[in-house]
């Protein structure tokens, strides 16, 4: 899946290399061809197989895997915890973008170090985590239980962990462009008589709207197409806590190949949706970080 | 008095930007804060406008002898204008002029016709009539100052505050701005309060300068005043080009560079002190003609401009300059590594 974000804004204006400065031409061919290489081997040649696994036995195979109780199931599982993850990460993002980049606060060095966590602590220790909280054995575990709150191994558990994984996507779009973009515009709305809320919807949020498509962009994918976070405290059953990578497992596990691939089929195809989206929306945030830099420069 | 700023000081940290300042600006004025960086010019316009909070203290900020002490910028009306300008990146011309009136609480706004009578109105002023519809990375640096100018207006400020205002511009299009905002003040009359840290464009256009250093005033007086009677060596140094000599000086005279003058200020002074002469107060003569003057070698000419720049050389191997008019450096004719006799008309004295 498209999971990474480490995006370098940095070279926003384009370098021209002056003959003198070039690299020799076989360096500079050697080194496409071995990246070219490198992305037919492990990105295309997956791709392919996936569909070619799937269409193995022919369209009417491929179609016929689709009609799955609980392949629609897992689907639906997969909408709610994207559904509900990513808006509420769209705010904590907001927040957190605007808190770190607008005020000086103390702890806020923390906050920009917590943001990147997820990232940092490996998808499956992150679902442990979960269960060491929330579990049966957990710390919270028989309170819960008392009051008959299932979240490990349920849904509530699920959208938490993928919750978790998601949540740098959002912020750490924002905090760039808004470091450039600066408060000046904020202060001009403020001695122009306007409100907090005004600012933010009026200035701040338009100021930074295709950053946050972005971050929502690259947020929903992780949040569709996580796995081990989500293994972990799914308990993977079927029709009930199943979401589509977790059943794909199941699938190929099961040795129902076809079913497997063709599952595989509706993320890889998210995938490259997104893919497109984010290089269309990517080319807006560039040339808006491009135009806060110059205006910053001006 | 439209503006009354009482014992107002700023710390950033142990940094103390303003220390204890104290002034007054008159109702309709155009006053300038000038000063070199970090003298805290800045700091007292924002302090002014309410961008920054006061140090805890007595101090106190009035505009109209109101107190707008602790007073919120949004409820301040100023018209601010930055340096960057700091237009709405995604809003046109329009929007952005628009910005305040749409802002205001329900009760108070005015009808969307009004405003957009009212835009027009402002961008007829600040000569954008065509430019409504644009982006404001549609503009060159001018325009955009001036659709800043022109969003500021919008809300009817009681004062208008300027950071720097042609500071982001180009040589040319700063001196055509600066004598149009002089215009505008003189048809308008706000006050207004603008930063800089060009001596030039404050002497230019401000009525009353405040010339700033180190976070305190050093001096504030109109133009004319602040040039030709500075009263700390710092503003003598700080306002345009000076001639520096060390001296000593014996009641109302002052000796250096070999002459005895008297001091312009008629101070009796004893000992060592600093003597500034501008470069346009040195007469030149090709032979002593009576006056007490000094002995230089011609060591190069700048003739391109309203006067002659002369860079001269003492006998002890000082450097000094020395402006002269077109008409005279024409009469006198020096050529390089000739001797020309320089007499002070006018003696400044610090220390």
């Amino acid at each position: 899946m498209a999971g990474s974000t480490a995006m370098n804004f940095s070279g926003a204006g384009r370098r021209v290399t002056s003959p003198s400065t070039r690299d020799p031409a076989w360096v500079r061919w050697t080194l496409t061809i071995v990246a070219l290489g490198f992305l037919a081997l492990f990105l295309v040649l997956p791709l392919i197989v996936v569909f070619a696994e799937a269409l193995r036995e022919g369209m009417g195979a491929y179609l016929a895997s689709f009609n799955d109780r609980d392949l629609l199931s897992a689907v639906k599982l997969t909408l709610i915890a994207a559904g509900v993850a990513v808006p509420l990460n769209v705010v904590f993002g907001l927040c957190a973008a605007w808190a770190i980049t607008k005020f000086h606060f103390p702890g806020r060095a923390l906050l920009i170090t917590l943001i990147d966590l997820p990232f940092a602590v490996s998808p499956v220790v992150a679902g442990l985590i979960f269960v060491l909280v929330f579990g049966l054995q957990g710390w919270l575990g028989p309170w819960l239980l008392e009051r008959d709150i299932k979240i490990i191994f349920a849904i509530p558990g699920i959208i938490l962990v993928t919750m978790f994984i998601t949540f740098p996507f959002v912020a750490r779009e924002l905090i760039p462009l808004m470091e450039e973009q600066g408060t000046e515009e904020e202060q001009a709305a403020m001695t122009l008589g306007a409100g907090g809320w005004t600012i933010f919807r009026r200035v701040t949020l338009p100021n930074v709207r295709w950053a946050l498509l972005y971050g929502v962009i690259l947020c929903n994918a992780r949040a569709m197409g996580e796995f081990g976070a989500v293994s972990v405290v799914s308990g993977h059953i079927r029709g009930e806590t199943n979401t589509l990578p977790l059943h794909v497992e199941i699938l190929y596990n099961e040795y129902s190949f076809v079913a497997a691939f063709a599952t595989a089929t509706i993320l890889t195809l998210l995938a490259l949706v997104t893919l497109v989206l984010k290089s269309i929306v990517e080319h807006r945030v560039r040339s808006q970080m491009r135009r806060a830099a110059e205006e910053s420069m001006a | 008095m439209s503006i009354q700023v009482r014992n107002v000081s700023k710390s950033f940290g142990d940094f103390k930007a303003l220390d204890n300042v104290s002034f007054d600006i008159p109702t309709g004025e155009l006053v300038a804060l000038l000063g070199p960086s970090g003298s805290g010019k800045t700091t007292l316009l924002r302090l002014i406008a309410g961008l920054e909070d006061l140090d805890p203290g007595e101090s106190s900020i009035r505009y109209y002898e109101e107190d707008m002490t602790g007073q919120s910028v949004r409820k301040r009306r100023v018209g601010f204008v930055f340096q960057h300008y700091a237009l709405f990146r995604h809003m046109t011309v329009f929007e952005n002029v628009a910005f305040g009136m749409r802002s205001l609480p329900r009760a108070k706004r005015p009808t969307s016709e009004h405003i957009r009578a009212r835009v027009h109105e402002l961008l007829a002023l600040v000569q954008l009539e065509g430019l409504a519809g644009r982006y404001p990375t549609q503009l060159s640096g001018g325009q955009r100052q001036r659709v800043a100018l022109a969003r500021a207006l919008a809300v009817q400020p009681r004062v208008l505050l300027l950071d720097e205002p042609f500071g982001a511009l180009d040589a040319k299009v700063r001196a055509e701005l600066r004598q149009w905002v002089r215009r505008l003040h003189d048809e308008l009359h706000i006050t207004s309060v603008f930063v800089t840290h060009d001596q030039e464009e404050a002497l230019e256009i401000a009525d009353r300068v405040v010339v700033m250093s180190k976070g305190k005033i050093e001096q504030i007086g109109a133009p004319a005043d602040v040039y030709h009677s500075p009263e700390t060596e710092f503003v003598m140094n700080f306002l345009g080009q000076v001639n520096t000599f060390q001296g000593r000086a014996v009641g109302r005279e002052i000796e250096f560079a070999d002459i005895r003058v008297a001091a312009a200020d008629g101070e009796e002074r004893r000992g060592e002190v600093r003597v500034f002469v501008r470069p346009h107060e040195l007469e030149l003569n090709a032979s002593p003609n009576g006056r007490p003057c000094f002995e230089t070698t011609v060591l190069r000419i700048h003739a391109a401009g309203a006067v002659a720049r002369l860079d001269l050389q003492l006998r002890n191997g000082r450097l000094i300059t020395a402006d002269l008019s077109q008409d005279r450096f024409a009469e006198l004719a020096p050529a390089l590594g000739s001797t020309l006799m320089a007499a002070p008309r006018r003696v400044h004295v610090f220390g």
